[in-house]
């Protein structure tokens, strides 16, 4: 895999789940390179190049993580906060995802910096579905923050 | 005042034969000694204006009052020194030689006061040096006055330079904004007009309405390909040692598309590291290989391109089979908007070779066509070389 | 359950209008605006918007008169109540440090307006079925 080119860092802690979206976003042949974390932990450490990660770049971030809520070790609402509470990290587009319809994380997620809230369905067509929409808007239609934009603000690199 | 120096300079160091007027401020309190001092100078070709002072007021008024080509200053003055004098003028910001004219003081004196920034020091008892001491240090004074005025003149023509080039990157702004989104209202509502209206209105409002959609979406394109040209001309280039081979790969691999369409060959072999900006250098590359696959003509397009090195330079060369250029458009071709053919024969705008010509120009190199011995256009082009040195230090063969 | 309320910020009318007529099969209520005081009067509900409902969508361009959208981001984006709705940024300027300083400052997304018609109703059509059919949006209980 090319290290400049990912497209998703999914952080999911349900195999079916994962499985699940993988395949969707395969099948529409949306995003070719796609990593998966199981935890809290090693989402942060992956994004901020650190631990397992450490020889990854902040200049060469996914072009958008999806994020599930319920995580080991460290939980998606913390992982949410300290992605968009860092310079390196806050402009990278996270579309967090949650079973719960709990009306206080939508919002508290919102609050928090995430760019956008999805309820994952419970029917397997529409979770597929959903993730091919997900996929279709985020890595085709949006604009990612560029990189060189993001390195130089937060006085990492240089040009 | 300057008409002094300009007439100094214009001498040939001899004794003048028209008088060269000049204004001298005496510092001096020795009216006898001020007195050989003019005739001094009026015995060499000077029509001397003087005015003498002696305490540091009239000096100061003097300078102030009647500026003087030249100040003539003992050094001993009761109360103060030549040297304050020439501290003063400093002060007032005016360039006017100070000489001083001085009974004995002693080398180390002497040149301690040159070195202050006293002009020349002369012996009252040599004032026969005196007329060739004023000569220099007006004709000193000329030549810093024009070198003055040439550097204010360069940096006027940077500032003029600076100023157009911002100009032409508003241009290149106004160009991609706002003259875009009146044209966008236009694209976008002629077509909505012809796919809702379509079959509504009579066949004479559906032509029109064909006609206003084919005009803007055209000058939509034409406005689009203007801001790349003149972003080329504007943007900020980063010339640096650049692999070529790998730029014409990544061109290459931009043109996938058209060149599994047309089945196009393209070869190359022995490119060399060049100093260019890589993103401009693909952007000539791509748009010499797109021409060379759109005017194939009847046959597969087969593109070549190669390198030599020549008089401390690359020169590149990119050749096809297609239908050529006649060489009477050799020159013409290179206009922006320039088309040898039809629109319905070939598509396009024609400023693919006008971006070429431009980057290639200001790497500092040249563009051209040249006649090759088989059917198709024989393109050349320059590019400094990576120096010896350079490569030395990057550890390359 | 009330419509989603979308608040419309572009100050060319033929692009507001296409925009809203794409949305409008979504079931929205779209609110335009040309400016950027004005859209900032509206999301905080001031002088004639004092009866407005708060939206629960923004779609902003960025370069607008009387304030800049860019200025109208900040803002809302600073606000400890206006910066859960999420805006997306729909704009046809591409340049880098806009896309940078739109992140930075807190949109949700920034979405190029492409120059031709079919790609502008492609680019309107997903934000739709994105953020109106799709994603959740704060406060909907409210609705």
């Amino acid at each position: 895999m090319n290290a400049e080119d990912l497209d998703i860092l999914l952080v999911e802690h349900d195999q079916d789940d994962t499985d699940l979206a993988l395949h969707a976003l395969r099948r529409e042949k949306l995003a070719n390179n796609i990593v998966v974390v199981r935890d809290g932990e090693e989402a942060l450490d992956f994004l901020f190049c650190r631990g397992g990660f450490a020889k990854r770049s902040f200049e060469h971030p996914p072009k958008l993580v999806l994020l599930d809520l319920k995580l080991p070790k460290v939980d998606g609402m913390e992982v949410l906060k300290q992605i968009k509470s860092d310079p390196r990290t806050k402009t990278i587009p996270v579309v967090v995802m949650t079973c719960s319809k709990e009306e206080r994380d939508l919002v508290a997620g919102y609050h928090l910096g995430a760019n956008s809230y999805i309820q994952k369905p419970v029917d397997f067509e529409q979770f597929r579905e959903m993730v091919k929409t997900v996929g279709l808007y985020w890595l085709v239609i949006n604009q990612p923050a560029p990189v060189k934009g993001v390195a130089k603000v937060a006085g990492q690199g240089s040009r | 005042m300057t008409s002094v120096g300009a007439e100094i300079s214009r001498e040939t160091g001899s004794f003048a034969e028209t008088k060269v007027k000049l204004r001298v401020l005496l510092v001096e309190d020795n009216a006898a000694d001020a007195e050989l001092v003019l005739r001094a100078l009026r015995g060499s070709g000077f029509e001397v204006i003087s005015d003498l002072v002696q305490s540091a007021d009239d000096f100061r008024r003097m300078v102030r009052s009647n500026c003087p080509d030249v100040v003539l200053a003992d050094y001993n003055l009761p109360q103060w020194t030549g040297m304050e004098a020439l501290e003063m003028l400093r002060h007032e910001g005016v360039d006017v030689p100070l000489i001083l004219v001085s009974g004995a003081l002693g080398d180390v004196k002497a040149v301690e006061c040159i070195k202050q920034g006293a002009t020349d020091y002369v012996l009252k008892d040599s004032l026969t040096r005196l007329p060739t001491s004023v000569r220099r240090a007006l004709q000193e004074k000329e030549l810093r006055r024009q070198r003055k005025k040439a550097e204010q003149d360069l940096s006027q023509k940077v500032e003029e330079l600076a100023r157009s080039n911002a100009d032409l990157e508003q241009f290149a702004y106004v160009a991609s904004h706002d003259l875009q989104e009146p044209l966008r209202m236009i694209a976008n509502y002629t077509q909505l007009l012809a796919e809702r209206y379509r079959g509504k209105l009579d066949e004479q409002a559906d032509k029109y309405i064909g006609y206003s959609v084919d005009g803007a979406v055209r000058m939509q394109g034409l406005i689009q390909d203007l801001l790349k040209f003149s972003r080329v001309g504007t943007e900020e280039i980063e010339p640096r040692t650049t692999e070529s081979r790998a730029v014409v790969e990544q061109a290459v691999k931009n043109l996938q598309a058209a060149i599994q369409e047309s089945g196009a060959v393209v070869k190359w072999n022995g490119l060399p590291a060049v100093i260019a900006d890589p993103a401009q250098l693909t952007q000539v590359f791509q748009n010499l290989i797109a021409n060379a696959i759109k005017f194939h003509g009847a046959v597969t397009p087969v593109i070549q391109i190669g390198a030599e090195n020549k008089n401390h330079e690359w020169v590149l060369t990119v050749s096809d089979n297609g239908i050529g250029i006649p060489a009477k458009s050799w020159q013409d071709i290179f206009v922006i908007f320039r088309r040898l053919h039809t629109r319905t024969e070939y598509p396009g705008n024609g400023i693919g070779l006008s971006v070429c010509k431009k980057i290639i120009e200001r790497h500092g190199g040249k563009i051209w066509i040249e006649a090759q011995a088989k059917p198709g256009c024989c393109f050349k082009f320059t590019l400094p070389m990576e120096t010896l040195s350079k490569a030395a230090q990057a550890g390359q063969a | 359950m009330r419509t989603t309320e979308v608040l419309l910020v572009d100050d060319n009318p033929a692009d507001s209008d296409l925009t809203s007529e794409i949305l409008a099969s979504s079931g929205c209520h779209i609110q335009s605006v040309t400016d950027g005081v004005e859209a900032i009067a509206f999301l905080r509900r001031e002088g004639k918007y004092a009866i407005a409902v708060l939206p629960d969508f923004v779609i902003l361009d960025l370069n607008l008169p009387r304030k800049d959208g860019r200025a109208v981001l900040a803002e809302v984006k600073s606000d400890p109540v206006l910066r859960e709705i999420p805006i997306t940024i729909f704009s046809t300027s591409v340049a880098r440090e806009d896309v940078v300083r739109s992140y930075q400052l807190g949109a949700n997304c920034y979405v190029s307006k492409p120059g031709n018609l079919r790609d502008y109703i492609a680019a309107v059509t997903a934000i739709g079925e994105f953020w109106l059919g799709l994603a959740r949006l704060p406060h909907e209980e409210q609705r």
